[in-house]
């Protein structure tokens, strides 16, 4: 069993800013996006710190392709590309209201690595074909079985799936995956910039690690 | 103009009538072959040598692979030495412990992926329970089970579809392998028991249906090389343990037939393998 601690460091880079409003607004009238996911308040905003770059892994620009190729816009018929006021939005509203669920399609170390907070992680292979447990997952994301066998979406959750970044192939082939299942494309969204774009603009970003 | 059209209509004329009777051409060019040297005339071919086409031997027909496709069980990546090695271990072997099957890892995979899911939503989700074929080998063994009954058992669960078996025990014809199944157990019994690893067998032509031998004549070595038309029946651990005496070997052969196969389960009847030897 996965225990997942929160360490959720929004807003500690706030040095310098004093008691002033923020500097670093999420539109001109939203400083903040909040909402609840199964009982729990996520508050996410930008980092305040006007001198921040990126560091690390998601500062990188030429990751080799293959396998790290450019993505096009539109992952699939059907299926909206979303960016970060679309994300914030979904979290908003689709996740608060338990209608939606917003899942990073990376591996679970770079999911344990930092993720976009109230995320959960689906791996894309996990979505394949090849895994016999696939259709466990699609009932746990809200379809059905119906009474001949075969699985009922209509109930099922409408999903936004991001990855690395626009270089990244893992949302996409998620989005296939789902699709190729059944999952109706209009209950899918596509977060293209992923999360380094989402880095990239200073939102809040959140911990997942494993003990031990 | 009407002259324009009678002076291109004697131009066109005249060039089709250079281009028919080639007047400036040398006449031997067209008797030479392409290194030059003359042909000698001396062989004329007329329509009389062929006349008796009945008498020809006809070639015998060459029979392609069938393409019919069969029905085929589910199959997964899970290789049938470490499902073995469980059914001994299950079953109290000594010195034979579990090992994690690919199908183990992706069930633990999905189940943490449940639980996020859940932690998020709040709602239970369950991880089905389903038949593997370890656990129908395992009872069947453990019933004191025959190997035609063990047959049946496995072969009705693969075609209803709740078992997903491992490629190398799909046969030719859509069925599951039991024999190879069963064989290997027994093979990886004695191995785990200090016994010895079955040998490569001495196999002919004569003996085997289907097989080949081609010995070229290379330089001063004489290469041989081995044939295998796959016959109704066959899986791909089948063919290995009729050529090397079990299933270790099977890669060698699937990788040295990548061209034909797809798959280690895409076996067909008529398809033409390639053996190779071992390197020693």
């Amino acid at each position: 069993m996965r225990h997942i601690v929160f360490l959720t460091v929004f807003s500690s880079l706030m040095a310098g800013t004093g008691a002033t409003a923020q500097e670093v607004r999420i539109t001109t009238f939203k400083s903040d996006a909040t909402f609840t996911l199964n009982g729990q308040t996520f508050t996410i905003t930008r980092n305040q710190d006007t001198g921040a770059t990126m560091q690390g892994e998601f500062a990188r620009t030429s990751r080799a392709c293959p396998p790290d190729c450019l993505q096009p816009m539109h992952a699939a018929d059907g299926v909206v590309t979303a960016g970060e006021l679309e994300v914030l939005a979904f979290l908003e509203q689709d996740v608060t209201d338990r209608r939606g669920l917003l899942l990073d399609t990376r591996a679970p170390e770079a999911f344990a690595r930092g993720s976009i907070p109230g995320a959960v992680n689906v791996p894309f292979v996990t979505l394949g074909p090849e895994n016999r447990f696939r259709d466990d997952i699609l009932r746990a994301l809200g379809a059905t079985t119906a009474p001949n066998g075969t699985l009922d979406f209509t109930n099922a959750m409408s999903l936004t799936l991001f990855s690395g970044g626009a270089w990244s192939s893992d949302a996409p082939d998620a989005i296939e995956h789902l699709i190729t299942a059944g999952y109706p494309a209009e209950k899918i969204y596509y977060y293209r910039g992923g999360i380094q774009a989402w880095i990239g603009v200073g939102l809040s970003v959140q911990f997942h690690q494993t003990p031990g | 103009m009407i002259r324009t059209t009678v002076a291109l209509a004697v131009l066109a004329f005249v060039i089709c009538g250079l281009i028919i009777f080639r007047p400036f051409a040398g006449d031997d060019l067209a008797a030479r072959d392409p290194l030059g040297a003359r042909i000698v005339p001396d062989v004329e071919v007329t329509r009389a040598v062929t006349q008796n086409l009945e008498a020809l031997t006809r070639p015998a027909p060459v029979q392609a692979p069938r393409r019919v496709d069969v029905t085929r069980p589910d199959t997964d990546d899970t290789h049938l030495s470490d499902m073995t090695n469980n059914v001994l271990a299950e079953l109290g072997f000594a010195g034979v412990s579990p090992v994690t099957t690919n199908s183990q890892a992706q069930r633990q995979s999905t189940s943490d992926i449940l639980a996020g899911i859940e932690a998020a939503t709040g709602q239970q989700s369950v991880l089905e329970q389903r038949e593997t074929l370890e656990a129908i080998v395992i009872a069947a063994l453990r019933a004191g089970e025959s190997d035609e009954t063990i047959d049946v058992i496995v072969n009705q669960a693969a075609a209803a579809g709740t078992v997903a078996v491992p490629e190398i025990l799909v046969t030719s014809d859509g069925r599951v392998d039991t024999y190879v199944l069963l064989n290997n157990i027994v093979t990886q019994a004695q191995i785990a028991a200090g016994g010895a690893a079955p040998g490569i067998p001495q196999v002919s032509p004569d003996e085997i249906q289907g097989m080949e031998v081609h010995v070229v004549q290379q330089a001063a070595v004489e290469v041989q090389s081995r044939f295998y038309t796959v016959q109704t029946g066959d899986s791909l651990g089948a063919i290995s343990i009729k050529f090397f005496g079990s299933i270790k070997h099977f890669e060698t052969i699937f990788e040295a037939n990548k061209g034909l196969l797809s798959s280690p389960d895409r076996i067909r009847v008529g398809q033409r393998l390639v053996i190779p030897q071992l390197e020693s």
